[in-house]
Protein backbone atom coordinates (compact mmCIF):
# COMPACT_ATOMS: atom_id res chain seq x y z
CA UNK A 1 0.00 0.00 0.00
CA UNK A 2 2.11 2.49 1.02
CA UNK A 3 5.01 1.78 -1.65
CA UNK A 4 2.58 2.08 -4.22
CA UNK A 5 1.46 5.37 -2.83
CA UNK A 6 5.29 6.54 -2.96
CA UNK A 7 5.77 5.30 -6.06
CA UNK A 8 2.49 7.30 -7.21
CA UNK A 9 4.35 10.30 -5.61
CA UNK A 10 7.29 10.25 -7.90
CA UNK A 11 5.55 9.69 -10.82
CA UNK A 12 6.11 13.68 -12.39
CA UNK A 13 9.89 13.90 -10.77
CA UNK A 14 10.98 11.62 -13.31
CA UNK A 15 12.64 9.20 -10.83
CA UNK A 16 12.26 6.13 -13.10
CA UNK A 17 13.54 7.98 -15.99
CA UNK A 18 16.94 8.91 -14.10
CA UNK A 19 17.31 5.48 -12.92
CA UNK A 20 16.74 3.55 -16.02
CA UNK A 21 19.17 6.62 -17.78
CA UNK A 22 21.73 6.30 -15.44
CA UNK A 23 21.46 2.19 -15.09
CA UNK A 24 21.96 2.21 -19.03
CA UNK A 25 25.11 4.64 -18.97
CA UNK A 26 26.53 2.75 -16.18
CA UNK A 27 26.17 -0.61 -18.47
CA UNK A 28 27.52 0.89 -21.34
CA UNK A 29 30.54 2.03 -19.44
CA UNK A 30 32.46 -1.30 -19.25
CA UNK A 31 30.85 -2.17 -22.72
CA UNK A 32 32.52 0.75 -23.84
CA UNK A 33 35.70 0.00 -22.16
CA UNK A 34 36.10 -2.99 -23.75
CA UNK A 35 35.49 -1.86 -26.86
CA UNK A 36 38.06 0.70 -26.74
CA UNK A 37 40.51 -0.68 -24.63
CA UNK A 38 40.11 -4.48 -25.06
CA UNK A 39 43.62 -5.32 -25.76
CA UNK A 40 44.54 -3.55 -22.00
CA UNK A 41 42.43 -6.03 -20.39
CA UNK A 42 42.54 -9.67 -22.30
CA UNK A 43 45.84 -10.46 -21.62
CA UNK A 44 45.63 -10.03 -17.66
CA UNK A 45 45.08 -13.03 -15.53
CA UNK A 46 42.50 -13.35 -13.14
CA UNK A 47 38.55 -14.28 -13.46
CA UNK A 48 36.52 -12.16 -16.13
CA UNK A 49 34.62 -10.70 -13.85
CA UNK A 50 37.57 -9.66 -11.58
CA UNK A 51 39.39 -8.05 -14.39
CA UNK A 52 36.00 -6.27 -15.58
CA UNK A 53 34.90 -4.69 -12.15
CA UNK A 54 38.37 -4.02 -10.91
CA UNK A 55 38.65 -2.37 -14.27
CA UNK A 56 34.83 -0.49 -14.32
CA UNK A 57 33.80 -0.74 -10.84
CA UNK A 58 34.67 2.34 -9.16
CA UNK A 59 33.09 4.95 -11.93
CA UNK A 60 29.72 2.71 -12.08
CA UNK A 61 29.66 2.82 -8.27
CA UNK A 62 30.07 6.52 -8.45
CA UNK A 63 27.21 6.50 -11.03
CA UNK A 64 25.04 4.64 -8.93
CA UNK A 65 25.60 6.51 -5.56
CA UNK A 66 25.38 10.06 -7.23
CA UNK A 67 22.00 8.63 -8.87
CA UNK A 68 20.95 7.31 -5.54
CA UNK A 69 21.77 10.82 -3.64
CA UNK A 70 19.88 12.43 -6.02
CA UNK A 71 16.90 10.40 -5.80
CA UNK A 72 16.55 10.23 -2.36
CA UNK A 73 16.83 14.17 -2.14
CA UNK A 74 14.69 14.67 -4.58
CA UNK A 75 11.64 11.99 -3.06
CA UNK A 76 11.84 13.67 0.16
CA UNK A 77 11.75 17.19 -1.52
CA UNK A 78 8.46 16.53 -3.83
CA UNK A 79 7.10 16.07 0.38
CA UNK A 80 8.48 19.50 1.65
CA UNK A 81 7.58 21.71 -1.76
CA UNK A 82 4.44 22.59 -0.64
CA UNK A 83 4.11 21.55 2.89
CA UNK A 84 2.98 18.69 1.76
CA UNK A 85 4.72 16.65 4.41
CA UNK A 86 2.27 18.23 7.24
CA UNK A 87 -0.65 16.96 5.69
CA UNK A 88 1.18 13.16 5.72
CA UNK A 89 1.80 14.53 9.81
CA UNK A 90 -2.08 14.75 10.17
CA UNK A 91 -2.74 11.59 8.60
CA UNK A 92 -3.19 8.30 11.05
CA UNK A 93 -0.14 6.83 10.15
CA UNK A 94 3.45 6.62 11.64
CA UNK A 95 6.07 9.12 10.40
CA UNK A 96 8.72 6.53 10.00
CA UNK A 97 6.58 4.67 7.66
CA UNK A 98 7.14 7.70 4.95
CA UNK A 99 10.64 6.91 5.42
CA UNK A 100 10.26 3.27 4.61
CA UNK A 101 8.04 3.70 1.64
CA UNK A 102 10.55 5.91 0.26
CA UNK A 103 13.18 3.34 1.12
CA UNK A 104 11.75 0.27 -0.53
CA UNK A 105 11.78 2.72 -3.53
CA UNK A 106 14.35 3.76 -3.82
CA UNK A 107 15.28 -0.12 -2.98
CA UNK A 108 13.04 -1.12 -6.23
CA UNK A 109 14.63 1.37 -8.32
CA UNK A 110 18.20 0.57 -7.45
CA UNK A 111 17.74 -3.19 -7.89
CA UNK A 112 16.49 -2.91 -11.52
CA UNK A 113 20.00 -0.05 -11.71
CA UNK A 114 22.07 -3.02 -10.97
CA UNK A 115 20.07 -5.77 -12.88
CA UNK A 116 21.11 -3.45 -16.06
CA UNK A 117 24.69 -3.01 -15.18
CA UNK A 118 25.13 -6.67 -14.45
CA UNK A 119 23.73 -7.13 -17.63
CA UNK A 120 26.32 -5.05 -19.25
CA UNK A 121 28.94 -6.99 -17.63
CA UNK A 122 27.48 -9.94 -18.23
CA UNK A 123 27.59 -9.10 -22.06
CA UNK A 124 30.77 -7.87 -21.49
CA UNK A 125 32.07 -11.29 -20.23
CA UNK A 126 30.67 -13.44 -23.15
CA UNK A 127 31.66 -11.24 -25.78
CA UNK A 128 35.30 -10.69 -25.06
CA UNK A 129 35.99 -13.50 -22.92
CA UNK A 130 35.41 -17.05 -22.53
CA UNK A 131 32.37 -17.24 -20.40
CA UNK A 132 32.36 -20.39 -17.84
CA UNK A 133 28.92 -22.13 -16.64
CA UNK A 134 29.82 -20.33 -12.90
CA UNK A 135 29.47 -16.68 -14.38
CA UNK A 136 25.81 -15.95 -13.89
CA UNK A 137 26.21 -17.99 -10.36
CA UNK A 138 29.10 -15.48 -9.44
CA UNK A 139 27.28 -12.64 -11.00
CA UNK A 140 23.96 -12.51 -8.73
CA UNK A 141 27.04 -13.03 -6.15
CA UNK A 142 29.15 -10.11 -6.82
CA UNK A 143 25.69 -8.00 -7.34
CA UNK A 144 24.05 -8.74 -3.98
CA UNK A 145 27.28 -7.96 -2.22
CA UNK A 146 27.28 -4.64 -3.68
CA UNK A 147 23.29 -4.46 -3.10
CA UNK A 148 23.85 -4.89 0.52
CA UNK A 149 27.13 -2.56 0.48
CA UNK A 150 24.45 -0.20 -1.50
CA UNK A 151 21.81 0.26 1.88
CA UNK A 152 23.70 1.76 4.32
CA UNK A 153 24.66 4.76 1.91
CA UNK A 154 20.87 4.82 0.19
CA UNK A 155 19.80 4.99 4.03
CA UNK A 156 22.18 7.89 5.02
CA UNK A 157 20.87 10.37 1.79
CA UNK A 158 17.20 9.41 2.98
CA UNK A 159 18.30 10.50 6.98
CA UNK A 160 19.80 13.47 5.18
CA UNK A 161 16.70 14.43 3.22
CA UNK A 162 14.10 14.14 5.37
CA UNK A 163 16.20 15.98 8.23
CA UNK A 164 16.29 19.16 5.37
CA UNK A 165 13.99 21.22 4.32
CA UNK A 166 15.36 22.73 1.74
CA UNK A 167 16.88 20.62 -1.31
CA UNK A 168 19.94 21.86 -1.46
CA UNK A 169 21.27 21.53 2.19
CA UNK A 170 20.48 17.80 1.58
CA UNK A 171 22.43 17.70 -1.70
CA UNK A 172 24.90 19.95 -0.54
CA UNK A 173 25.98 17.62 2.24
CA UNK A 174 25.48 14.63 0.66
CA UNK A 175 27.47 16.00 -2.67
CA UNK A 176 30.04 16.80 0.69
CA UNK A 177 29.82 13.17 1.65
CA UNK A 178 30.33 11.54 -1.21
CA UNK A 179 33.58 13.53 -2.01
CA UNK A 180 34.94 12.82 1.27
CA UNK A 181 34.12 8.64 0.41
CA UNK A 182 35.97 9.49 -2.95
CA UNK A 183 38.86 10.29 -1.71
CA UNK A 184 39.01 7.40 1.20
CA UNK A 185 41.41 4.74 -0.01
CA UNK A 186 39.78 1.25 -0.45
CA UNK A 187 42.14 -0.77 1.15
CA UNK A 188 41.53 0.81 4.55
CA UNK A 189 39.38 -1.06 6.15
CA UNK A 190 37.76 1.33 9.42
CA UNK A 191 37.55 4.71 7.08
CA UNK A 192 35.75 2.35 3.96
CA UNK A 193 32.94 1.37 6.94
CA UNK A 194 31.63 5.15 6.30
CA UNK A 195 28.63 4.39 4.17
CA UNK A 196 28.87 6.23 1.45
CA UNK A 197 32.30 4.91 0.87
CA UNK A 198 31.26 1.09 0.84
CA UNK A 199 29.13 0.77 -2.61
CA UNK A 200 32.79 1.40 -4.16
CA UNK A 201 34.11 -1.93 -2.57
CA UNK A 202 34.45 -5.06 -4.58
CA UNK A 203 33.86 -8.69 -4.09
CA UNK A 204 36.81 -10.27 -6.50
CA UNK A 205 39.92 -10.46 -4.37
CA UNK A 206 38.82 -8.96 -1.31
CA UNK A 207 39.91 -10.86 1.71
CA UNK A 208 36.98 -8.79 4.47
CA UNK A 209 33.97 -10.22 2.77
CA UNK A 210 32.39 -11.30 6.03
CA UNK A 211 33.53 -8.22 8.09
CA UNK A 212 31.68 -6.04 5.51
CA UNK A 213 28.53 -7.56 5.21
CA UNK A 214 28.25 -7.56 9.23
CA UNK A 215 29.56 -3.50 9.24
CA UNK A 216 26.49 -3.08 6.73
CA UNK A 217 24.33 -4.58 8.63
CA UNK A 218 24.79 -2.77 12.02
CA UNK A 219 24.87 0.50 9.90
CA UNK A 220 21.64 -0.21 8.63
CA UNK A 221 20.40 -1.01 12.03
CA UNK A 222 21.61 2.45 13.01
CA UNK A 223 20.57 4.32 10.21
CA UNK A 224 17.16 3.27 11.12
CA UNK A 225 17.32 3.78 14.62
CA UNK A 226 18.87 7.14 13.76
CA UNK A 227 16.06 7.87 11.70
CA UNK A 228 13.40 7.03 13.85
CA UNK A 229 15.20 8.86 17.01
CA UNK A 230 15.50 11.72 14.60
CA UNK A 231 11.72 11.91 13.72
CA UNK A 232 10.44 11.51 17.48
CA UNK A 233 12.40 14.65 18.49
CA UNK A 234 11.82 16.42 15.33
CA UNK A 235 7.65 16.03 16.05
CA UNK A 236 8.46 16.94 20.29
CA UNK A 237 10.01 20.26 19.12
CA UNK A 238 7.84 21.03 16.30
CA UNK B 1 16.24 48.68 -11.82
CA UNK B 2 19.78 49.07 -12.47
CA UNK B 3 22.10 45.62 -13.06
CA UNK B 4 23.63 46.50 -9.87
CA UNK B 5 20.32 46.86 -7.82
CA UNK B 6 19.40 43.37 -9.40
CA UNK B 7 22.29 41.60 -8.30
CA UNK B 8 21.88 43.36 -5.06
CA UNK B 9 18.48 41.64 -4.56
CA UNK B 10 19.84 38.61 -5.63
CA UNK B 11 22.33 38.24 -2.73
CA UNK B 12 19.48 39.21 -0.75
CA UNK B 13 17.79 36.29 -1.49
CA UNK B 14 20.06 33.53 -0.87
CA UNK B 15 21.68 35.66 2.36
CA UNK B 16 19.60 33.15 4.62
CA UNK B 17 20.36 29.63 2.73
CA UNK B 18 23.45 28.61 4.43
CA UNK B 19 25.27 27.89 1.31
CA UNK B 20 28.37 29.62 2.60
CA UNK B 21 28.43 27.07 5.35
CA UNK B 22 28.11 24.18 3.91
CA UNK B 23 30.76 25.15 1.28
CA UNK B 24 32.76 26.21 4.35
CA UNK B 25 32.04 22.50 5.88
CA UNK B 26 33.33 21.44 1.72
CA UNK B 27 36.46 22.68 2.30
CA UNK B 28 37.56 22.09 5.42
CA UNK B 29 36.37 18.42 4.50
CA UNK B 30 38.72 18.48 1.65
CA UNK B 31 41.50 19.59 3.24
CA UNK B 32 41.84 17.43 6.16
CA UNK B 33 42.89 14.05 4.35
CA UNK B 34 45.89 16.35 2.69
CA UNK B 35 46.91 17.81 5.89
CA UNK B 36 47.46 13.65 7.69
CA UNK B 37 49.06 12.93 3.87
CA UNK B 38 51.62 15.33 3.69
CA UNK B 39 54.19 13.17 4.39
CA UNK B 40 53.59 11.91 0.98
CA UNK B 41 54.39 14.64 -0.99
CA UNK B 42 57.82 13.83 0.09
CA UNK B 43 57.93 11.11 -2.66
CA UNK B 44 56.35 13.27 -5.53
CA UNK B 45 58.24 14.24 -8.78
CA UNK B 46 58.07 17.23 -8.05
CA UNK B 47 59.03 19.17 -5.26
CA UNK B 48 56.93 18.39 -1.68
CA UNK B 49 55.60 22.06 -1.25
CA UNK B 50 54.57 21.97 -5.11
CA UNK B 51 52.93 18.37 -4.72
CA UNK B 52 51.21 19.76 -1.62
CA UNK B 53 49.63 22.48 -3.71
CA UNK B 54 48.97 20.16 -6.80
CA UNK B 55 47.18 17.03 -4.49
CA UNK B 56 44.93 19.62 -2.56
CA UNK B 57 43.62 21.46 -5.40
CA UNK B 58 43.01 17.99 -7.02
CA UNK B 59 40.79 16.64 -4.35
CA UNK B 60 39.08 20.13 -4.25
CA UNK B 61 38.62 20.32 -8.14
CA UNK B 62 38.26 17.34 -9.64
CA UNK B 63 35.35 16.31 -7.49
CA UNK B 64 34.06 19.30 -4.88
CA UNK B 65 33.88 22.24 -6.77
CA UNK B 66 32.30 21.18 -9.80
CA UNK B 67 29.27 19.28 -7.72
CA UNK B 68 28.96 22.38 -5.32
CA UNK B 69 28.38 24.26 -8.00
CA UNK B 70 25.56 22.17 -8.90
CA UNK B 71 24.27 22.56 -5.42
CA UNK B 72 24.30 26.55 -6.34
CA UNK B 73 22.27 26.19 -9.36
CA UNK B 74 19.50 24.15 -7.16
CA UNK B 75 19.51 26.73 -4.65
CA UNK B 76 18.76 29.55 -7.19
CA UNK B 77 16.35 28.11 -9.33
CA UNK B 78 14.36 26.30 -5.34
CA UNK B 79 14.59 29.49 -3.90
CA UNK B 80 12.39 30.91 -6.75
CA UNK B 81 10.38 28.50 -7.09
CA UNK B 82 8.81 27.74 -3.94
CA UNK B 83 6.05 29.99 -3.10
CA UNK B 84 6.00 30.89 -6.89
CA UNK B 85 8.76 33.51 -6.53
CA UNK B 86 9.76 33.59 -9.81
CA UNK B 87 5.93 34.51 -11.10
CA UNK B 88 6.58 37.77 -8.92
CA UNK B 89 9.42 38.40 -10.78
CA UNK B 90 8.96 37.70 -14.15
CA UNK B 91 5.77 40.79 -13.10
CA UNK B 92 8.71 43.22 -12.65
CA UNK B 93 9.57 45.95 -15.26
CA UNK B 94 12.93 43.79 -15.86
CA UNK B 95 13.95 41.71 -18.84
CA UNK B 96 13.94 38.53 -18.39
CA UNK B 97 17.52 37.70 -20.04
CA UNK B 98 18.91 40.59 -17.04
CA UNK B 99 17.38 38.46 -14.90
CA UNK B 100 19.45 35.45 -16.10
CA UNK B 101 22.54 37.44 -15.93
CA UNK B 102 21.98 38.33 -12.62
CA UNK B 103 21.71 34.93 -11.46
CA UNK B 104 24.86 34.15 -13.25
CA UNK B 105 26.90 36.57 -11.88
CA UNK B 106 26.05 34.96 -8.41
CA UNK B 107 27.24 32.11 -9.53
CA UNK B 108 30.03 33.27 -10.05
CA UNK B 109 30.40 34.95 -6.93
CA UNK B 110 29.34 32.27 -5.09
CA UNK B 111 31.95 30.30 -7.21
CA UNK B 112 34.62 32.84 -6.56
CA UNK B 113 34.09 32.73 -2.75
CA UNK B 114 34.62 29.14 -2.65
CA UNK B 115 37.80 29.59 -4.27
CA UNK B 116 38.96 31.72 -1.87
CA UNK B 117 38.24 29.70 1.08
CA UNK B 118 39.53 27.35 -0.52
CA UNK B 119 42.96 29.32 -0.88
CA UNK B 120 42.88 30.54 2.36
CA UNK B 121 42.61 26.52 3.30
CA UNK B 122 45.64 25.99 1.91
CA UNK B 123 47.35 28.50 3.12
CA UNK B 124 46.67 27.70 6.74
CA UNK B 125 47.24 24.03 6.12
CA UNK B 126 50.27 24.45 4.47
CA UNK B 127 51.04 26.82 7.50
CA UNK B 128 50.02 23.33 9.96
CA UNK B 129 52.56 20.53 7.60
CA UNK B 130 55.28 22.90 7.67
CA UNK B 131 55.17 23.23 11.46
CA UNK B 132 54.61 19.16 11.38
CA UNK B 133 56.89 18.13 9.16
CA UNK B 134 59.72 20.89 9.65
CA UNK B 135 59.73 21.18 5.81
CA UNK B 136 58.74 24.55 4.39
CA UNK B 137 55.42 23.50 2.04
CA UNK B 138 54.39 26.88 1.32
CA UNK B 139 54.66 28.42 -1.17
CA UNK B 140 54.78 31.90 -2.42
CA UNK B 141 51.25 33.56 -2.20
CA UNK B 142 51.93 35.35 -5.31
CA UNK B 143 52.08 32.20 -7.33
CA UNK B 144 49.53 30.64 -5.34
CA UNK B 145 46.90 33.28 -6.36
CA UNK B 146 47.97 33.49 -9.92
CA UNK B 147 47.50 29.47 -10.47
CA UNK B 148 43.83 29.98 -8.22
CA UNK B 149 43.05 32.86 -10.26
CA UNK B 150 43.51 30.68 -13.71
CA UNK B 151 41.67 27.64 -12.27
CA UNK B 152 38.88 29.68 -11.33
CA UNK B 153 38.53 31.25 -14.90
CA UNK B 154 39.11 27.97 -16.31
CA UNK B 155 35.97 26.97 -14.24
CA UNK B 156 33.77 29.48 -15.96
CA UNK B 157 33.02 27.30 -18.88
CA UNK B 158 31.87 24.23 -16.86
CA UNK B 159 29.60 26.62 -14.62
CA UNK B 160 27.95 28.26 -17.61
CA UNK B 161 27.16 24.75 -18.47
CA UNK B 162 25.47 23.92 -15.19
CA UNK B 163 23.56 26.52 -15.01
CA UNK B 164 22.03 26.16 -18.59
CA UNK B 165 21.31 22.96 -17.69
CA UNK B 166 19.27 24.16 -14.49
CA UNK B 167 17.52 27.07 -16.67
CA UNK B 168 16.51 24.57 -19.72
CA UNK B 169 16.01 21.61 -18.06
CA UNK B 170 12.58 22.03 -15.12
CA UNK B 171 12.72 18.94 -13.60
CA UNK B 172 15.27 18.47 -11.18
CA UNK B 173 16.42 15.39 -11.02
CA UNK B 174 17.54 15.81 -14.75
CA UNK B 175 19.59 18.84 -14.60
CA UNK B 176 20.86 17.79 -11.17
CA UNK B 177 21.34 14.20 -12.05
CA UNK B 178 23.30 14.95 -15.94
CA UNK B 179 25.28 17.83 -13.86
CA UNK B 180 26.48 15.21 -11.67
CA UNK B 181 27.12 12.26 -14.13
CA UNK B 182 29.01 14.99 -16.31
CA UNK B 183 31.18 15.44 -13.61
CA UNK B 184 32.07 11.62 -13.27
CA UNK B 185 34.30 11.28 -17.06
CA UNK B 186 36.36 13.90 -16.58
CA UNK B 187 39.12 11.72 -15.31
CA UNK B 188 39.36 10.14 -18.63
CA UNK B 189 38.36 13.22 -20.65
CA UNK B 190 41.51 15.07 -19.57
CA UNK B 191 43.80 12.06 -21.08
CA UNK B 192 42.32 12.38 -24.15
CA UNK B 193 43.71 14.82 -27.46
CA UNK B 194 40.04 16.36 -27.29
CA UNK B 195 39.87 17.41 -23.57
CA UNK B 196 39.05 21.14 -24.60
CA UNK B 197 35.65 20.62 -26.36
CA UNK B 198 34.80 19.18 -22.80
CA UNK B 199 34.42 21.92 -20.36
CA UNK B 200 33.78 20.23 -17.19
CA UNK B 201 37.06 18.83 -16.97
CA UNK B 202 38.94 22.00 -17.40
CA UNK B 203 40.13 22.79 -13.97
CA UNK B 204 40.92 19.64 -13.37
CA UNK B 205 43.15 19.52 -16.71
CA UNK B 206 44.52 22.94 -16.02
CA UNK B 207 45.60 21.47 -12.06
CA UNK B 208 46.98 18.17 -13.60
CA UNK B 209 48.95 19.24 -16.26
CA UNK B 210 51.03 21.11 -13.48
CA UNK B 211 52.81 17.03 -13.13
CA UNK B 212 53.72 17.87 -16.81
CA UNK B 213 57.97 17.95 -16.64
CA UNK B 214 58.44 17.89 -13.29
CA UNK B 215 57.43 21.08 -12.30
CA UNK B 216 54.26 22.98 -12.29
CA UNK B 217 54.17 25.66 -15.06
CA UNK B 218 50.31 25.63 -15.46
CA UNK B 219 50.24 28.46 -17.65
CA UNK B 220 51.71 26.78 -20.26
CA UNK B 221 48.87 24.85 -21.20
CA UNK B 222 48.40 25.69 -25.01
CA UNK B 223 45.87 28.16 -25.63
CA UNK B 224 44.50 27.29 -29.53
CA UNK B 225 42.34 26.00 -29.90
CA UNK B 226 41.38 25.66 -26.12
CA UNK B 227 40.23 29.27 -25.27
CA UNK B 228 38.51 29.72 -28.46
CA UNK B 229 36.65 26.49 -27.76
CA UNK B 230 36.23 27.58 -24.45
CA UNK B 231 34.78 30.82 -25.19
CA UNK B 232 32.40 29.64 -27.84
CA UNK B 233 30.86 27.53 -25.42
CA UNK B 234 30.31 29.57 -22.30
CA UNK B 235 28.33 32.42 -24.73
CA UNK B 236 26.46 29.65 -25.96
CA UNK B 237 25.31 28.58 -22.88
CA UNK B 238 24.90 32.04 -21.36
CA UNK B 239 22.94 33.30 -24.65
CA UNK B 240 20.49 30.18 -24.27
CA UNK B 241 19.97 30.32 -21.10
CA UNK B 242 19.22 34.25 -20.97
CA UNK B 243 16.64 33.34 -23.89
CA UNK B 244 15.09 29.88 -22.03
CA UNK B 245 14.97 31.82 -18.81
CA UNK B 246 11.07 31.68 -16.98
CA UNK B 247 9.46 30.51 -20.21
CA UNK B 248 8.15 27.41 -18.84
CA UNK B 249 6.56 29.75 -16.27
CA UNK B 250 5.33 31.97 -18.29
CA UNK B 251 3.91 29.15 -20.07
CA UNK B 252 2.37 27.44 -16.95
CA UNK B 253 0.24 30.71 -15.79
Amino acid sequence: MSIALEYKKTKRTGLLAAFLGGGILAALLPILNMAVRSELYLDLSGSPLGILLNANWKMMAMLNILLILTGACMIYYTEYAENAIQRMNTLPIRESNLFFGKFLVLVVLSIFMLAMEAGGIAFCCLHWFQATSELYLDLLKNFGYFFLLLLPGMLLALLIGSACKNMWISLGVGVVCISVATMIPTDNFVLSLFPFSLPFQILEGSDRIIDFVIAAIIEIVLIVLAEEIFLKVRRLFA
Amino acid sequence: MKFLSLIGVELQKIRRSKILLILFLATIITWLPSILHADMSFNAIVSPEEDFFIQGFMAVVWFMFPATMIVNTVLLSQTERTNRGILKMLTLPVRTGTLCAAKFIILLLIAALQMLMTTAMYFISAAIVTQIHNYKFMLSPLFVLKEVGIIYLSSIPMIAVFWMLSVFIQTPIFSIGTGLVSIVPSVLMINTKAWFIYPMCYPFYVITSGYGDGSISISEIETFPWLPVAAAITLFCFIISCLRFGRAERRSI
